[in-house]
């Protein structure tokens, strides 16, 4: 099996899983609970959450003396995602004592992951208002059309970091300064910028607090962790939308999972340590795969222009068009010769339109966009892995396209 | 305790020359269809009218294959009762009771007697019915022109009483009118068709292309599952799925870009041309309607029938789409068929299809194509798989108001 779908999920890390195992089993009181057992696991999942800011903010950032934000463990990227959205809804239903309903405004972009952008149509259909701002045909969002779009009463932007499609780097710090100008014009404060860094974490450089957001949110399995946990980076507090027992500093109520705390605490630990050898090593499998694809006649690489070692771009995310065949079939195909990829977003993948929403938002041809698939690689990614999907695509695609 | 219903055949009557054959096909479908569901039962028959008896923990089944099974007009729950007057009158106030449980009041009672013998005439019987349940049960009130139920007293070869019956799908049993072979795709139409022509009788099998990576495994799933909502108005089917991409890559390498939806489509006439001779049916049936699509057009049709001498019966040809739509919600099928798993023919196919072909100048081209080898290939790696007439779409099935 050639797995090229790094970017749905990763394989996970038997040993990190195995040791979290441990630990959990090990230190397995509630870490709310007031006894022996409890405190004990009490400071294991802090220790994990030391470690996981440590991981992804640096060691000075993370010390408990000059604390910069804080992480609540999540249920996964999706849910870290979810909850500063909809906490919007919370400071818009109640903002006013009379019970009327305050009006606020959310910038986001078309090229969101499902888990943000389905999430502002939610909050759209809600009443709450929401501008949606389009890249450019190179994959990412303009600064200045994200500052254009900022209302009086924007209370929150939402930008992604990496594009789960093509890779495309976001340019935050432009964008945060952007909006701040922006909401300046305004006589206010700049809106809190969120931004969805699942794809970016261990992949390509991002402090999410000299980007200039106010929350992040992060997922464990893109890395070698487990599914179902992931975390919230937040610059200051949030008042949430769902209440329970107050864990995780309120932002994400219910009994904390240690074993993912801590499974992901070293998942993050291990991708800042190998983090210089696996992107060398995702570039080369990059430039592998550019120039394989550009010797396929009519194949390309996606967005259109790109091209080996731009800095515009995670090496690990590559989308290419075969026109004329569509994405799912080469899917299915590819899928027959023992390699896996994806046709867009696996989470978008359900519905035919949705999941080419980010292909046709850059502006491409609608036999291009529905004849993109997406190719992920990884730190198990090997030279003869790509030569092998280049081979079957290329294959493929001279037998089966119209 | 034990579920009694009557039955009342249907067009069988008007066929008095074939109505002995015909009662006996009805019998023996009916006979098959609770066999096969597991359903202990008791068929009594008689000119006109059925009798089947099943166990009481039964009963929903019972009538879920009574409102599906062609031939029958309509079957209601009925009381057997000892032929006096006094055993009548009891079962009445029972019949009562029961619709007065539901909700209703007004009622009217009706008496036929084909046992002349019995003491009392029709309508004294029926005004005596009246009294009878007025003093039983004096919430109930007598209302000739508006009644909410009516009790229907039968005195044959014994007497039978019953509320309204359920109507049921008429039409005719099924086999009358041989076997067909249903062009089955996962869409709106071939489904609805397929019950249209079960309903007049026709024994059904059904024909799937699968032209695997263009339609996905998911896209065969659908259609099987149509299959058996399908067989529950058959009474089971054999569905034949014939892999089709070889015959669909060697149409689009060598016809002309314009004709290879109808290329297409005269390949699959063949090709059930070729499966119908060796099942011995007598019929093809298809769910085209004029001018739905580009390949069916009056012109274009006479093309693709050209490739075979079987009748090709189309019975939603004088159908309006609205309606059809109708139809595939009352018999179950619709939701079904609008999963959204056709993914290839949007984008592939031709941008400006021939809307009316010329029959000797397509032929012609049809037969330069020379797909017979193609298709007898296909149909010897057909894979056919018996699918049973089951209950698992009682629970989803709709009513059918045919």
């Amino acid at each position: 099996m050639v797995y090229l779908d790094w970017a749905s999920t990763s394989p996970p890390d038997s040993e990190i899983l195995a040791e979290a195992g441990r630990v959990a089993t090990e230190f397995f009181g509630n870490p709310s609970s007031r006894h022996g057992p409890g405190s004990a696991a009490r400071s294991k999942l802090e220790e994990a959450r030391t470690r996981l800011a440590a991981a992804i903010l640096g060691e000075a950032a993370a010390s408990p003396a000059t604390p910069r934000g804080r992480f609540a463990f999540t249920g996964g990227g999706t849910e870290a995602d979810g909850i500063p959205l909809l906490s919007l809804l919370r400071a818009a239903l109640g903002a006013r004592r009379d019970g009327s309903v305050k009006r606020l405004h959310l910038v986001t972009t078309e090229i969101e992951h499902a888990a943000v952008y389905e999430e502002a149509l939610l909050l759209k259909s809600l009443g709450i208002g929401v501008s949606f701002v389009g890249p450019e045909p190179d994959g990412r969002v303009d600064p200045r059309k994200i500052a254009a779009a900022v209302e009086k009463d924007s209370a929150l932007v939402a930008v992604m970091a990496v594009n789960n499609e093509t890779g495309a780097i976001q340019p935050l710090s432009e964008i945060s300064k952007a909006v701040a100008a922006a909401a300046a014009a305004f006589g206010r404060s700049p809106p809190r910028l969120h931004v969805d860094a699942v794809q970016a974490l261990g992949k390509v450089r991002f402090d999410p607090a000299s980007a200039g957001a106010g929350s992040a949110a992060f997922s464990a399995h893109k890395l070698g962790g487990p599914r179902g946990i992931g975390a919230l980076w937040a610059a200051a507090s949030l008042e949430t939308l769902s209440v329970g027992g107050g864990q995780e500093g309120s932002l994400r109520p219910g009994t904390e999972s240690l074993q993912g705390a801590w499974a992901f605490a070293a998942a993050a630990a291990y991708a800042r340590d190998s983090f210089a050898r696996r992107a060398d090593h995702a570039r080369e499998l990059e430039t592998r795969l550019i120039s394989g694809l550009s010797s396929i006649p009519g194949a390309l690489a996606l967005p259109l222009g790109r091209g080996p070692s731009d800095e515009r771009y995670s090496p690990y995310i590559l989308s290419a068009a075969f026109p004329g065949l569509s994405g799912e079939v080469l899917v299915r195909s590819l899928s027959d010769s023992g390699i896996a990829v994806s046709a867009g977003s696996a989470c978008s993948s359900n519905s035919k339109r949705a999941g080419r929403r980010v292909m046709r938002a850059m502006g491409l041809p609608e036999d291009i966009a529905l004849s993109s698939i997406r190719v992920s690689s990884g730190e198990g990614t090997t030279k003869a892995d790509i030569d092998a999907f280049l081979e079957a695509a290329s294959l493929a695609y001279r037998r089966l396209k119209a | 305790m034990e579920a009694f219903y009557l039955i009342k055949v249907g067009e069988i009557l008007l066929k008095l020359g074939n109505r002995r054959e015909f009662e006996e096909r009805l019998r023996s479908q009916l006979q098959r269809r609770f066999a096969s569901v597991g359903l202990a039962h008791k068929i009594e028959m008689y000119p006109g009218r059925f009798f089947v008896t099943v166990p009481e923990e039964q009963a929903a089944d019972a009538e879920f294959l009574l409102s599906r099974t062609p031939g029958i007009n309509g079957y209601a729950r009925a009381i057997k009762a000892a032929k006096s007057v006094e055993a009548v009158l009891e079962a009445a106030v029972e019949v009562a009771r029961g619709q007065m449980a539901r909700g209703k009041r007004k009622f009217k009672a009706e008496s036929r007697r084909s046992d002349k013998s019995f003491p009392l005439g029709s309508f004294e019987l029926s005004a005596r019915i009246g009294d009878a349940v007025l003093e039983a049960l004096p919430e109930s009130r007598v209302d000739l022109h508006h009644p909410e139920f009516t009790i229907n007293a039968e005195i044959r070869e014994r007497a039978y009483v019953f509320a309204d019956a359920e109507p049921g799908l008429r039409g005719l049993p099924s086999g009358s009118g041989g076997k067909g072979l249903l062009l089955l795709s996962g869409g709106i139409d071939s489904p609805v068709a397929g019950y249209m022509m079960a309903r007049r009788g026709l024994a059904i099998d059904a024909l799937y292309f699968h032209a695997y990576p263009y339609t996905s495994q998911e896209a065969r799933d659908k259609v099987e599952r149509l299959a058996r909502v399908l067989s529950t108005y058959t009474g089971g089917l054999d569905l034949w799925t014939a892999p089709f991409t070889e015959t669909q890559l060697k149409i689009k390498r060598d016809a002309r870009e314009d004709l290879t939806t109808l290329m297409m489509r005269a390949a699959m006439m063949q090709a059930a041309q070729f499966l119908a001779e060796s099942i011995e049916a007598n019929c093809i049936v298809t769910g085209e309607s004029l001018g739905q699509v580009a390949s069916q057009t009056a012109e274009n049709l006479r093309f693709t029938q050209s490739v075979t001498d079987f009748p090709v019966l189309r019975p939603l040809a004088g159908m309006d789409k609205e309606d059809t739509i109708a139809l595939a919600k009352g018999i179950g099928t619709f939701d079904i068929s609008i999963l959204p798993y056709e993914d290839c023919c949007v984008l592939f196919s031709p941008k400006h299809p021939l809307l009316r072909a010329k029959l000797e100048r397509e032929r012609a081209a049809y037969d330069r194509l020379a797909l017979e080898p193609f298709l007898r290939e296909s149909l010897s790696k057909a894979e056919r798989v018996e699918i049973p007439l089951s209950l698992i779409a009682r629970q989803a099935a709709a009513e059918v108001r045919p």
